[in-house]
C-alpha cells in the first residue's frame, strides 16, 4: 500500500517536472525561465525527500538539505547575473 | 489499527500533494504574465513540497530522519518565499509591466 502511494506520487511529480522543463525552454523572458526553474528545484527536493523516506536511507535526506540550499543560492546568483548584464547593456 | 490509520491519512495527503503539483504546473501554461505565473506556480513550488514533507514526516522510519525532515522544513519555509521575492523583484526592476485585462483602465 505504502509503496504504491510513493510510486504513483513520484511518477506524477516527474511528469510535472517534464512539463515545467517545456516552460523553461520556451519561456519568452528571463523571469519566466526563473519561475520554471524554481518549480523544478522544489519538485526535485520533494522527490529526494520522498525517495529517502521510502528507502529508509539517511543519505538522501542530507542530499536534499544541500540541494535546498544550493537551489536557493543558484536562483539568487542567476537573478543577480541577469540584472548585472542588463544594467551593463543599458550603460553601453 | 495504528498502521491502517497512518496509511489512510497518507493516501489523503498524497492525493492533495499530487493535486497541488498538477495545478501549479498547469498554471505555468495557463497564465499570461510572469507575475501571475509566479503567484500561481507557488502552489507547485512551495505547497506541494511542504505537503510531501508532512507525508514523509508521518512515514519516517526513525528519529534521525524525522529531525532531518524537520530541518529541511524550517529551511524551506525561509528559502521558498525569498526565492519568489527575488524573482518578482528582478522582473519589476527589469521593467516588465504587469498584465492588464484588455478594456480596463490601469
Amino acid at each position: 500500500m505504502k509503496e504504491q502511494i510513493f510510486y504513483i506520487t513520484s511518477w506524477i511529480f516527474i511528469i510535472c517536472i517534464g512539463l515545467a522543463i517545456i516552460r523553461l525552454v520556451l519561456g519568452p523572458r528571463g523571469a519566466d525561465r526563473l519561475t520554471a526553474l524554481a518549480v523544478i528545484s522544489s519538485l526535485i527536493l520533494a522527490l529526494l525527500v520522498l525517495y529517502g523516506t521510502q528507502e529508509g536511507r539517511l543519505l538522501y535526506l542530507d542530499v536534499a538539505l544541500l540541494y535546498d540550499v544550493f537551489g536557493f543560492l543558484g536562483i539568487l546568483a542567476i537573478a543577480r547575473f541577469f540584472r548585472d548584464r542588463e544594467s551593463r547593456d543599458r550603460s553601453l | 489499527m495504528m498502521a491502517g490509520v497512518i496509511d489512510s491519512i497518507s493516501v489523503i495527503i498524497a492525493f492533495f500533494a499530487c493535486m497541488f503539483a498538477i495545478a501549479g504546473t498547469l498554471s505555468l501554461f495557463r497564465f499570461p504574465d510572469c507575475y501571475t505565473r509566479l503567484q500561481a506556480s507557488s502552489l507547485a513550488s512551495s505547497t506541494a513540497p511542504f505537503t510531501i514533507f508532512l507525508l514523509s514526516l508521518l512515514n519516517a522510519a526513525d528519529m534521525a530522519s524525522a529531525f532531518r525532515i524537520l530541518l529541511i522544513m524550517v529551511f524551506f519555509l525561509v528559502s521558498s518565499p525569498t526565492t519568489t521575492h527575488i524573482i518578482s523583484r528582478y522582473a519589476w526592476f527589469y521593467g516588465i509591466i504587469p498584465w492588464i485585462k484588455s478594456g480596463e483602465k490601469p
